[in-house]
């Protein structure tokens, strides 16, 4: 009795972790294949027609191919900010970390206020406005940054905390310059947080749906997950076409946490333990 | 001539003073090893001669020139860290010559070099790999090598040996003394081990509480030591001192006398006392009696000592062997 047990939890287990994070992928999969009045009924039956290609296609030709333009735009953003993010993350959490000066306290202060305190929108959009950055993708990209610049450069900051000083006076030792010292010793050896950063950051900016509606609107800024406003309207959505929409933007950081699902957890890990 | 002087050096930390007004000269080529307790400040001297810790007042001078405030890489010093502090990511060989590179040296002398101190420390078949693929010794070697090819004037250890098994240390002390003397360079050496101290030395500065305590050779040290403290640091098994009125009587502030100094006898003696326990060590024995008239008295006799735990001696001291110190 006491071997089976084992597999009996387990099964279980398995079973509640595929009706939690499964079935609702499934009932997307499921809707995103029907016809629009089958759809509409939001039933979780399988569809009569499967008018896969069809959906695809109406999806993309929506709005005078819309969404080619989303992620295109979503693309830029998630690209721009993550590359800033990583550099700029990666250096000030290696200043805050090895160098002692009064200031740190007032750092620190502003690191946990970017984590804790919500942004205000009305007052940052006036601010944008002020500066000629209001509809812009670069503005767009300089708000990401902003925002996860905090939680980016904690991470890092804990992670250098694990790399001994000695590296850094032996390089010093060995004649090299500050940057040298950043750029030769540490910034190679932060590789496993550095993948880390770029997928769990990525993800969450190509997937941010919020920030892009309240900072970049305009027909020609949209990006992907606003494209999901396409096919909603007050009296009539289309529901075939929003799943479909749904799976053609949640394809991207599927494929990305698939190949890097490793790294991800390893570079989590790096730095809560001494190793 | 001179390598190293040290003139009137301070260090402190806040109101805390560590380092309190060090004068010290170093010949060219000498081995010097300083050594203390932990917190005694010997790490933070060497830390301010490598230009890691900047000295509070003082001067510091490397060959004649005045290097109190110059940058770390240009004061003609190399140093080995006790964790060794090899770049990960890099090869033996490119741990070796990043000083070089860092320096923009053409890639042919770079790899002379580095072939030339591979070489010297036998690591020419582990230039390429990774410093996780090598044992300690090795790994002590990388960071000896990483020293070597900056030529410098002044070599800095810093207890590199203390992250090393017994055997191995030996081994490494015997290759540091032998790489000494084949350089012919001038090796300032920080432990907290007197053997350490004593078996490389051709100077050791006994450090207590920020300052220096005695300076001299090994033997001169064991010989004719300044204080009870350094009494009690050089030697092993340490020397007996006692105070109070045992001192008095024999008209000191301190009385010392060293195990290896003391005759044995079950019949007479100057002290009596009960044998607590004894530690055979094979040549010879560390023998540990209670003398009522002193205290605790260690004693070391040959390995063959017929002596066994509960038996009454007594114990009197070699002619001139003694120590008295006035303080």
């Amino acid at each position: 009795m006491r071997h089976i047990r084992p597999y009996v939890t387990g099964g279980i287990a398995l079973l509640f972790a595929a009706v939690v994070f499964i079935l609702p992928f499934m009932f997307i999969l499921i809707q995103a294949v029907k016809s629009k009045s089958e759809a509409s009924r939001l039933s979780f039956s399988l569809p009569q027609e499967w008018l896969f290609w069809q959906n695809l296609i109406a999806v993309f030709k929506a709005r005078d191919y819309q969404l080619l333009l989303a992620y295109f735009n979503s693309t830029l953003i998630t690209v721009a900010s993550v590359s800033i993010l990583v550099i700029l993350s990666a250096m000030v959490g290696y200043i805050m970390q090895r160098r002692r000066t009064p200031w740190n306290a007032v750092a620190q202060i502003a690191l946990f206020m970017g984590l804790m305190m919500p942004p205000a929108v009305v007052p940052t959009i006036g601010l944008l406005q002020d500066l000629g950055l209001f509809k812009t993708i670069h503005g767009m990209v300089l708000i990401q940054v902003a925002y996860n610049l905090s939680f980016s450069t904690l991470l890092y900051r804990s992670f250098i905390s694990t790399i001994p000083r000695d590296l850094d006076e032996a390089a010093l030792i060995d004649g090299a310059k500050p940057w040298q010292i950043f750029f030769r010793v540490i910034l190679p050896l932060l590789k496993p947080v550095t993948v880390t950063n770029i997928v769990v950051q990525s993800i969450a900016i190509f997937n941010d749906f919020t920030n892009p509606l309240y900072y970049l609107p305009g027909k020609e800024n949209v990006t992907v997950q606003l494209t999901l406003y396409n096919f909603q309207s007050m009296y009539t959505s289309q529901y075939n076409l929003l799943f479909m929409n749904i799976l053609l933007v949640t394809i991207p950081p599927l494929i990305v946490f698939i190949f890097f699902n490793r790294q991800i957890v390893a570079g989590m890990t790096a730095g809560a333990v001494k190793g | 001539m001179t390598d190293l002087a040290l003139k009137q050096i301070r260090k402190a930390f806040g109101a805390l003073e560590v380092i309190k007004g060090i004068d010290l000269d170093v010949r060219s080529g000498e081995f010097v090893v300083f050594v203390g307790p932990s917190g005694c400040g010997k790490s933070t001297l060497l830390r301010m001669i490598a230009g890691l810790e900047e000295a509070t007042s003082g001067t510091i001078e490397i060959g004649g020139d005045d290097v109190t405030y110059a940058e770390p890489s240009k004061r003609g010093i190399a140093m080995v860290f006790q964790s060794y502090a090899l770049y990960p990511h890099m090869t033996v060989a490119e741990n070796i010559g990043f000083g070089l590179s860092l320096a923009r040296r053409p890639k042919a002398e770079i790899a002379a070099k580095v072939q030339a101190a591979a070489e010297t420390l036998q690591l020419t078949h582990l230039l390429d790999r990774k410093p996780k693929a090598l044992s300690g010794g090795q790994r002590q070697r990388v960071a000896i090598g990483r020293a070597i090819v900056r030529d410098p004037k002044v070599f800095l250890f810093d207890e590199p040996l203390s992250n090393l098994d017994a055997s191995l240390r030996a081994q490494m002390r015997l290759e540091i003394a032998e790489l000494h003397a084949r350089l012919k360079a001038t090796m300032i050496y920080v432990t907290h081990d007197q053997t350490e101290a004593m078996t490389m030395a051709d100077k050791i500065v006994v450090l207590n509480g920020g300052g220096i305590e005695q300076v001299g050779s090994p033997m001169e040290l064991y010989r004719n030591p300044a204080t009870p403290f350094v009494a009690g640091f050089i030697g092993s098994p340490k020397m007996n001192l006692y105070g109070g009125a045992v001192a008095e009587r024999m008209g000191c502030a301190t009385y010392g006398i060293r195990p290896e100094h003391i005759r044995l006898s079950g019949e007479a003696g100057t002290w009596q006392g009960r044998l607590r326990h004894i530690e055979r060590l094979g040549a010879d024995a560390i023998l540990y009696l209670d003398v009522p008239e002193l205290g605790e008295m260690i004693v070391r006799a040959e390995g063959e000592t017929p002596f066994a735990p509960g038996a009454t001696l007594w114990a009197s001291p070699i002619d001139g062997a003694e120590h008295k110190f006035s303080a």
